[in-house]
């Protein structure tokens, strides 16, 4: 999965659960300060990662030092990476 | 200690005839009928009744995101129903926090869709793990109400009746409670329902529904009448806007009508059986509360969902106490049945009936079956100064309740 895939994919997480408009989704966003999103939202957000891409993070410690769609972009990419070096 | 009087300063509405005051009047005037044939239920192995009325969902985008994820369909309407009713009343925004504001909301249980939805991921592979965060908040049972507070922020008294079809009317009666003995000062009331095939699947199980108009949806359900069948499920909100009177008067408040009296009370005798018994001592003691005899009210508003047992029972309750000098029409041909909504939906029917001197008919009503006969059947529109009424509401449960209003 390319860099890019990583982040249409999660841009259409935001876009489709979270009701944010495409043009808000940079890389630098912040999810709660500038996203709008709260404690529960971010069940979801790991609920709607794990569909879209596969992977099961529900219990990954990383997932609470996410902050900006960057920081998810890289958490997909690393986890995806990791699995595929499982698979080879 | 002095009781308070408590009035209704605002009313608001989703049903299957419009999700306004305006349309649902205007559905009932005409003599409309929302009820339509279900195709989506046919493939239910079972489900002998193809017939709803459903109400339209809409506008819900309205609600901002983070308040709309804990509401399932019910908790949209009640919040849409809610928030016409508070400008209705021309309640101040500001003083919804003040501690004495609350809100009773009921339904039969949480949202049906969303119960379902919750079965539907989590059963197949056992798997929590797909489970959104705010499934929980949509399907609880007092979802309607606790999503309402959390809307307008309310920080007064917040609870739920749950008691089937007599919820509405309960949520009305513990708010006029509440407000009479100074505990609130305003109190938003009601109830509401969403239709689900499980839900009339429940009833229809148990042979309560009509099943023998699906092919002719708008000549069910007919309440009263010698060819009814069955109840017809529907769905929606109604809510009240309940003021202690001297709050009201303070603020010179447009008002419909005061309550004056309340009962609600068990049959004891059966869990789905209505018991003509026990529907008489509900509304003789509402009557007492309400400081009045029987030849004073002025229309009856009937539980009558279309059912053989539960009219008969009703009609002999009402005939007992009443005779046939009262005007009686039930709304569930307009509508069907809307459950634990239906209280507040058709306690905001009559008090506009009250408002405008006119009593809407029993619609479908055709011929009054022999085991209805002896009241005073209305089904036609009639015109008549409407200054007093009584709202019956019966429950599965053995449940009752009856609520009298006066106009002021």
């Amino acid at each position: 999965m390319t860099e890019q895939e990583i982040i249409d994919k999660t841009n259409k997480v935001f876009e489709e659960s979270f009701e944010i408009e495409k043009d808000k989704l940079t890389p630098g966003a912040h999810i709660f300060t500038d996203l709008g999103l709260d404690s529960l939202d971010i069940v979801d957000l790991v609920v709607a990662l794990q569909k879209s891409f596969g992977v099961k993070i529900r219990n990954e410690e990383k997932v609470r030092n996410i902050r900006t769609l960057q920081d998810i972009y890289d958490f997909i990419s690393a986890i995806k990476n990791e699995d595929a070096g499982k698979s080879s | 200690m002095q009781l308070k009087r408590v009035v209704i300063t605002g009313i608001g509405v989703v049903t299957p005839l419009g999700n306004s005051i305006g349309s649902f009047i205007e559905g009932l005037e005409t003599g409309r009928s929302a009820v339509r044939f279900m195709e989506e239920w046919t493939k239910y192995i079972g489900m002998r009744s193809h017939v709803a009325a459903p109400a339209e969902l809409k506008d819900e985008k309205k609600i901002p995101r983070q308040s709309r994820r804990s509401m399932g369909r019910m908790s949209i309407f009640a919040v849409q129903a809610a928030e016409q009713a508070l400008a209705d009343s021309e309640i101040a925004p500001a003083g919804l926090s003040s501690g004495r504001t609350g809100c009773v909301i009921g339904s039969t249980m949480g949202s049906s869709r969303s119960i379902n939805d919750v079965f539907e991921m989590m059963l197949p592979d056992r798997d929590l793990t797909k489970l959104p965060s705010t499934m929980f908040f949509q399907c609880m049972s007092h979802t309607a109400s606790a999503n309402v507070a959390q809307y307008l922020g309310l920080t007064g008294y917040i609870a739920a009746t749950a008691a089937a079809c007599a919820s509405g009317l309960q949520a009305v009666g513990a708010g006029y409670d509440l407000i009479r003995l100074g505990r609130q000062d305003i109190i938003l009331c009601g109830g509401a329902e969403e239709l689900h095939p499980t839900v009339t699947g429940s009833f229809d199980v148990l042979f309560a529904t009509s099943a023998k108009y699906n092919q002719t949806p708008q000549k069910t359900p007919r309440p009263f009448d010698k060819e009814r069948d069955g109840l017809v499920c529907g769905e929606g909100s109604g809510i009240l806007v309940l003021e202690e009177y001297e709050h009201a008067i303070k603020r010179n408040a447009k008002i419909y009508a005061e309550i004056t009296g309340y009962s609600t009370c068990g049959s004891g005798s059966h869990m789905s059986q209505s018991d003509k018994r026990s529907m008489i001592k509900c509304m003789n003691e509402a009557l007492q509360n309400a400081q009045m005899t029987p030849e004073k009210i002025d229309y009856i508003n009937a539980h009558a969902t279309g059912t053989p047992q539960g009219d008969t029972e009703e009609a002999g309750a009402i005939k007992e106490i009443f005779g046939d000098a009262v005007p009686v029409s039930s709304l569930k041909g307009h509508i069907g049945h809307t459950l634990g909504a239906s209280g507040a939906i058709e306690l905001i029917a009559s008090l506009l009936m009250m408002e405008k001197n006119i009593i809407y008919p029993t619609l479908n009503l055709d011929e009054v079956s022999p085991d209805c006969a002896g009241l005073n059947h209305i089904t036609k529109p009639v015109a008549k100064e409407v200054s007093t009424i009584l709202k019956n509401c019966f429950a599965f449960g053995g449940i009752n309740a009856s609520l009298v209003c006066r106009k002021i």
